[in-house]
This record gives structure tokens, sequence and C-alpha cells, in this order.
């Protein structure tokens, strides 16, 4: 079916890797797998069945749309990378989405305070909306002490940690965003490295 | 045959395509040099981070330099360790997704392999062979008897020769990479400190770099200490003249216990001056060649010259679950 869209979403910031592809509104191919070795193993191998099992190629995806993060730095640089790679080689658009609307996005309907682990009592969380299928974000994308932050938030809020992104409510969201210059496309950290914290302090 | 070399595994983003193993099309490296000199050494976090910034646009360098599209690309070897795990894993996503975008076989490269066949862009490999692996990583011995068939004769019980110069260069003052400039400062100054030659008549192929460092270390601390006047110029040519005249009377040993038709020297320091013209005065007897300077640093052509070599002897490729090894070991 030339001419028709055919998105890949990919998100690999979590513990678990997710990919989905999408043709023409319909999720024809998904994963979403907890990984015993690292993404890296695992992502190229998993893609390579889901588009296989479409009966399509890489180079026929039209629209890539990436989980930037926040979370795992090491995981969010190889879906970033592969996301980059596809978009480049084959000059189609790439939209990012924080990892964390993905992680709301497969939630219940209600108030929803997506988090990710990031040690020491910290955590990657926002606060988003649900509502008969409409994601909206409510607080964004924050980088703090897991329990002061839940507290503020208050107890309407329902905590998720994981579950499969939901394809439909994210690509119907307006939280996706599109790439302008492939080369530019980055993770989005939230935070500055150690090392360059600690310059400013010596 | 055209083969696309990927090397992360530092800090430097390089994309190469090289024809046939030996004439390099183009070599695309992003180095990240002058970001890491603010810390005085390559920090993990930060490499990983600019490898993911400038990936797709090495690439697109690579192509563009070479005047060639992915689709004419028949092999892409990647190298898969040892190095920074998360700057390798880069590299390997990067290589895959053109595998698998266009269809080419993918093949994994040890780092220090890469080194080795640098050699090839200027002069035919020819066995048996000895390298002399220098690096900050790295130092060894290894004897070649065929193509991709690599047997270590001897290595460092501690620190590589790059990692000794690094060290002092530090304990001196000098910016970082400070290897380089040892070498430069050496150029100028007098072996006026006897210092040992460790491991000199072992009779073996072993290095050990670590006492020595410490004995420059100490010998730099105690003129401070007594306000010594000193110039870093001896101290850098002192330490310059010990390590080569070991790596130098080790690899003339080599060369003759194994009789090579050929000694070539691979890795970072390579590019010593130092190094270069105590190899090329002492061992006469059989050629010894180097790296063009281009080459002695990372660098992903060298990386496309092995992957070539090494399928050209397997004939095997490697799948897409190929991965990045921190302590990859060569074979
Ligand atoms: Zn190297």
């Amino acid at each position: 079916m030339p001419g028709s869209s055919k998105i890949l979403l990919i998100d690999t910031a979590t513990e678990y890797v997710f990919l989905s592809l999408v043709i023409d509104g319909i999720e024809v191919g998904s994963a979403y797998r907890k990984d015993i070795q690292n993404h890296a193993v695992t992502v190229m191998p998993l893609l390579d069945g889901i588009l296989k099992e479409a009966g399509i190629r890489l180079n026929q995806v039209t629209e890539v749309i990436v989980g930037v993060g926040p979370g795992s730095y090491t995981g969010v640089r190889i879906g970033v990378s592969i996301a980059k790679m596809i978009g480049y080689l084959n000059g189609i658009p790439v939209r990012t989405v924080s990892t964390l609307a993905l992680l709301a996005s497969g939630a219940e309907d209600g108030f929803i305070l997506p988090a990710i682990d990031a040690r020491r009592g910290n955590a990657f969380m926002a606060c988003y909306r649900k509502e008969s299928g409409k994601l909206t974000v409510l607080v964004p994308d924050t980088l703090a002490n897991a329990e002061s932050f839940i507290g503020t938030a208050g107890p309407g809020f329902h905590k998720v940690t994981e579950g499969k992104p939901d394809v439909r409510t994210l690509i119907n969201s307006g939280l996706t965003l599109p790439v302008s210059n492939i080369h530019e496309l980055v993770p989005n950290y939230l935070q500055v490295t150690e090392a360059e914290r600690n310059k400013g302090k010596s | 045959m055209i083969v696309m070399g990927v090397e992360s595994s530092c800090d430097e983003t390089s994309v190469a395509l090289v024809k046939d193993g030996k004439t390099v099309l183009s070599n695309a490296v992003l180095s990240q040099i002058d970001i890491h000199r603010e810390y005085g050494g390559v920090v993990p976090e930060i490499a990983s981070r600019e490898h993911v910034k400038g990936i797709s646009l090495v690439f697109d360098q690579a192509v563009k330099r070479a005047g060639i599209a992915f689709s004419d690309i028949d092999l892409i070897a990647v190298t898969a360790g040892p190095g920074l795990i998360g700057s390798l894993l880069i590299g390997v996503a990067a290589a895959k997704v053109i595998a698998m975008n266009f269809d080419i076989p993918i093949i994994g490269i040890h780092h220090i392999a890469g080194h080795i066949y640098a050699n090839n862009i200027e002069h035919d490999l020819e066995f048996p062979c000895l390298a002399l692996v220098v690096s900050g990583g790295h130092t060894q011995l290894i004897v070649m008897k065929g193509h991709y068939d690599f047997q270590i004769i001897g290595e460092t019980a501690d620190d590589a020769v790059g990692e000794a110069y690094d060290k002092i260069a530090r304990v001196l003052g000098l910016p970082y990479p400070g290897g380089p400039l040892v070498d430069k400062k050496a150029a100028l100054g007098k072996d006026l400190y006897k210092l040992p030659r460790p491991l000199i008549d072992s009779g073996d192929f072993q290095f050990s770099f670590s006492g020595l460092k410490s004995h420059v270390i100490n010998l730099h601390h105690n003129m401070v200490q007594r306000q010594e006047p000193f110039a870093v110029e001896d101290i850098c040519a002192s330490f310059q003249e010990a390590v080569t005249d070991v790596l130098v009377k080790k690899t003339k040993e080599a060369a003759h216990r194994y009789a090579v038709k050929q000694v070539i020297v691979a890795g970072g320091v390579a590019a010593n001056k130092g190094l270069r013209a105590k190899m090329t005065r002492e061992i006469t007897d059989v050629p010894v060649y180097f790296p063009g300077m281009a080459y002695c640093t990372d660098n992903a052509a060298m990386i496309a010259v092995a992957g070539y070599f090494k399928f050209q002897k397997t004939g095997k490729a490697d799948d897409y679950a190929i991965n990045g090894d921190s302590r990859l070991e060569l074979k």
C-alpha cells in the first residue's frame, strides 16, 4: 500500500524496550519487554521481527516517534540513536515524546503520576490527566525527590511505574513534537552530568 | 568491495569508507578532545552524550566526502569493544540501523585489530608480522602468522604506555591529552636522570610501566620540595628515553625470535616521534612501518580495513544481536 502511513514508535528509556508499528492508524505489531540484557542487544532483533511480520522493510517506515526520556541515560541513548539514524537515512519526519507521557498513555483514565526511578530517593516524574482517551500534561517532566513530589501532587494522583504505552492515545495527543533538524536530536536528560555540576564548584 | 567503518569506543565519533581494505575514500572524525580537556581526561557520560549528538552528522560527512550512496556499501564494520560501554553502544546501534535499512552485512571488530590494520593503508601487511601495540589502554606485542590471526606474546602487567604518559603529563601540569606534549617537550630536553628501564633484560616480552611512572612522579615531587631548579623538558626526555629503550629492545628481540618479515607499530603512541625515530634507527634488518599520523589516533578507516580482512577470512557476518563489550578480547 504505497502512500499509507507507517509509524514506528520506539522507547528504550526505561527497563522495558517498547516498539510499536502503526499502519494507517492500526497497531499491527508491538513489543513491550523487560530486558535481561541491555537494550542494545534486543531492540534491533525485536524490530526486525515486527517489520517482517508486517511484511515491510525498515526503509518503508514513513515516520518515527521516539521516547527521548527522561529515564535511563544509556537506555534512552540507544532508542534516540536508532530513531535519529532511521530518520536521517530515509529523510522521514521524526517526532519526540516524553517517556513519561508514554508511561501515562497506557494508564487508566484519571490523574496519573508516571515515575521512573533515578536513584538516591529521586525520580523522573510528571503529572498527566487522561480522560476518554485524551492525554494532557498538568505538571511537566521533573527530576525531584520522589516522596516530596508525590506529596505535593496529592492523593488524587495514581502513580504509574510500568505498563505498555497506548499508541492511539499518544498519537492523538498533542504531546509529540516534530524534530526540525535531525542532526540536532538528543535525549532529554533533565540534568547536566556530575562532572559539569562539579566543575563550577572547584 | 566498499566497507563502511564505524568507531565510537572512546571520545571520537568516526565513520569511514574504505575500498578493498586499502584505499580510504573518506574518514570523518568528530573529536571531543576540546570538551574533555576541561576535565583533564575523558568523562564517560559526556562522551556518550557527544556521540549521540554527532552520530548522524558524521555518517553524512563520510558518505558525502566519499561521494557514494549508502546502497553502494558492501559491508559495515563497527568497533564492538573494548572501550567505554556507553560510547560503544551508540556506534553499534547506528551501524545496525544502516545494516537493516539497506540490508548490508555487519561485522563487529576489536578496536586493537583496527589499530593494527591502520598499517595496511600505506604498506600491505606481510606475514609473519610483529605488531607493537601502544596506546592509552594497551601495550602488547602481537605476532600475526596471517590475516586476522593474532597471537599475543607479551603485554603490560600494569599501566599501558599511553596511560603512563598521560599521568606524567598531568603531574607536570601539561594539559590533556598530555602524551603528545611529553613527546614534544622530550625533543627539547636531555636524558639527565638515570631512570630505570623496567624488565629490559627479562628475556621475555612482558612490560611494566607503573614503577617507572612512580619513579618520575617522585623525582619531580622531590625536586619541587627541595626547590631544586629543573627543566620539565629534561624530565620528559629522561622518561621518554627509558620507555622507548624498553619498547624498542623487546620489539627487536621478538622480531628475531619469531623471524618476522616486518614490524608494525599501532595505537595512539605510534604517533610518538621519539619512538618512531628510535624504532627506525635500531631495527634495521626488517622493515618497520607506522600508520600515517591521521590513522594513529582513533578513527573508523582502520576499523573498515580490519573489517574487510576479517570478512575475507571468515566469510561470516554478525546478526542484529551484536553487542558492545567493554572488555572484548582480541581473537
Ligand atoms: Zn584506540
